[in-house]
């Protein structure tokens, strides 16, 4: 008789999901879901609100990305306003940006995944955690809490607070960067270099140990997507919105902010509350595509900074199709993110006082796009004639990799998954592909009134004898 | 050195008491050797500051007790940093801190019981009017803490 099992909760990610694996009579994996249990409705109770609240508004959404938020929603409503923001601002909000990604990449890595990768997939349950991993790599686990401080201390030594920080507002930032700020931010950096340095050391000479995850770990072909510069580097500001295929081919370039929406298509599947982005020129669900740290690095042909080049060199020898190398382009990318934060700090106007421009809302639509930790962000507004919201939507980054994740369990599970055997280390595997994804679906599910409803009636045998659904 | 931190949402009326009580601190505390952090969560960073710590004073709502009534107790290392980062709790956070630092210091939690946690950013009357109580009683705190050390 076929049966289930439920994986609930999905354990070392943010926010709340659970993974159905059905079986067949065999006790072989034939399906799988990936169910986002969370309804948040941002979306909607936001409509009717003055358009300069939502950058504070839309901070929380999220306790771990909440300066992506900040950018996404700032930038459309510069759109709003149809001003250019000073050259300053821009590159503040660069920095206070990648000092989000530096410390959301460390929690990731150091926090969620490195208990598995350094105790073992098959590790006992009870120890496989920072706790775990401060037994046993004392050094590793006190990197990760300094990495993520280094990471939130800049945000709060710019827009005073490390979660749901202020400052960022539309226009460009609320106050100028002071030269003891300047020197505060500049003097973490070294550490956090360092410990990257260090971290992708100790990590490359560890990837012989996941071979079998490599090759099993949503390891297929896919289209990536994510902002690069004009000429091919790193971008998680501003850029062009490109999206490539898995052989790196570029199908669509777009620099217009308010056309970025124009080829990603949102389906809506009855089994999670979570959308499903596509590629509409290549349909449903062919139209598959990722973005994040994998997609960035799968994207361009460098980084931009002398760090990070070196280490991108590298990570092109690696099969780059798998999703189990999220997590080495994660350390990358904080790599980056420090060096880029360094640059910055020492442009010859950081200090100036220009960093807001002023203006009443002259458009009535806005799209803004940044690259969030987890991949490509976009918030997109319309306001009436007094400028109050009428409609939001918001593409969450997490969201985009919605049908790559599930994709990726499915996959996983059919490797290691035997009902018939059933071990946790199998079942911490199919976590585990989730968690390359690092996704934050607090973030990412807003819509309300219009979400997909399955109602199953299941007997203790798992019998399905009854189901509804909208 | 003392460490207080004070937190809660203080999106959420008096759910935000923790950090109103550490941000009035920072103001009525300057002895150098007190640090204080008024954050809306507890985080796993915190190990790293409270390993520096020879008393650690959390101030967070509560909700056992009479509304704006205070209570003070010990707490003491306990189980781990949890599968969920945002579910992190002082006693685990004091664990992280043996756990990492190999040392983890005395630790005080007051707390303020509350009695809504409406939308809003002010705080009930009944608990407003014990803030000047509990001000003092970390202040006598922490005076007994700086005698012990002097």
């Amino acid at each position: 008789m076929a049966q289930q099992i439920l994986i609930d909760p999905v354990t070392r990610i943010e926010g709340h999901a659970k993974i159905t694996l059905y079986l067949d009579d065999s006790g072989s994996v034939e399906n799988a879901e990936f169910h986002v249990t969370q309804v948040r409705g941002f979306e909607k109770f936001v409509e009717g609100r003055p358009f300069h609240e939502m950058p504070s508004l839309m901070a929380r959404i999220c306790g771990i990305c909440p300066v992506s938020h900040l950018m996404a929603s700032a930038k459309a409503c510069d759109e709003l306003l149809a001003v250019s923001i000073p050259p300053t601002a821009k590159s503040l909000r660069r920095i206070m940006n990648m000092a989000q990604i530096v410390q959301s990449h460390a929690l990731s890595f150091f926090y969620l995944s490195a208990p598995d990768l350094l105790l073992g997939m098959d590790s006992d349950p009870a120890v496989r955690n920072i706790f775990g991993v401060a037994q046993s790599h004392p050094l590793l686990a006190k990197d990760g809490v300094r990495m993520r401080q280094i990471g939130q201390q800049i945000i709060e030594i710019l827009g005073g607070k490390r979660i749901h920080p202020g400052w960022v507002v539309a226009g460009g930032v609320s106050e100028r960067l002071t030269a003891e700020k300047q020197d505060r931010i500049a003097a973490l950096l070294p550490d956090g270099r360092a410990i990257a340095q260090r971290t992708l050391e100790w990590y490359k000479g560890a990837l012989e140990n996941y071979k079998e995850e490599i090759a099993t770990f949503a390891n297929f072909p896919t289209l990536f997507m994510s902002l690069v510069t004009p000429d091919n580097k790193l971008e998680f500001y501003d850029g062009i919105l490109r999206i490539v295929d898995s052989k790196g081919t570029v199908l669509s370039d777009c620099d217009q902010p308010d056309h970025h929406l124009d080829n990603i298509g949102e389906a809506v599947e009855p089994f999670s509350y979570l959308k499903s982005p596509y590629y509409k020129p290549l349909g449903y669900p062919d139209g598959i595509y990722r973005v994040g740290p994998l997609a960035r690095l799968n994207i361009v042909e460098q980084c931009g900074t002398p760090l990070a080049d070196a280490e991108l060199t590298q990570f092109r020898k690696v099969d780059r199709q798998s999703s189990f190398h999220y997590h080495y382009a994660r350390l990358i990318e904080i790599l980056y993110c420090l060096e880029q934060i360094g640059q910055l700090l020492e442009e010859p106007d950081i200090l100036s006082d220009r960093v807001r421009a002023y203006a009443a809302p002259n458009q009535s639509q806005g799209v803004g796009t940044s690259e969030a930790p987890r991949g490509t962000l976009m918030h997109h507004y319309q306001i009436d004639r007094n400028g109050l919201i009428t409609h939001a939507n918001l593409i969450i980054a997490t969201g985009h990799n919605n049908l790559a994740m599930n994709r990726g369990i499915l996959q996983v599970a059919k490797h290691f998954v035997k009902g018939n055997d059933l071990s946790e280390g199998m079942l911490n595997r199919v976590e585990a592909v989730i968690r390359t994804y690092d996704p934050c679906l607090s973030c990412s599910t807003h819509a309300i009134g219009k979400m997909a409803l399955q109602i199953q009636l299941v007997e203790p045998d798992g019998t399905v004898v009854n189901e509804l659904r909208r | 050195m003392i460490l207080i931190i004070g937190y809660g949402n203080t999106l959420r009326g008096d759910d935000g008491v923790g950090c109103y009580i550490a941000d009035c601190l920072s103001e009525r505390l300057t002895n150098p050797d007190v640090e204080i952090l008024s954050r809306h969560q507890l985080t796993p960073e915190m190990v790293e500051p409270i390993s520096r710590a020879d008393l650690v004073i959390f101030v967070d709502a509560g909700l056992e007790g009479i509304p704006g009534e205070y209570d003070n107790y010990r707490i003491v290392p306990a189980g781990d940093m949890s599968s969920f980062t945002h579910q992190t709790n002082p006693a685990s956070l004091l664990a992280g801190s043996k756990e990492l630092y190999g040392t983890s210091p005395d630790a005080v939690m007051v707390s303020v019981c509350a009695n809504r946690f409406d939308y809003g950013e002010v705080l009930s009357t009944v608990v407003a009017s014990a803030v000047p109580q509990v001000l003092r009683k970390i202040e006598r705190l922490v005076e007994a803490e700086m005698t012990n050390h002097a």
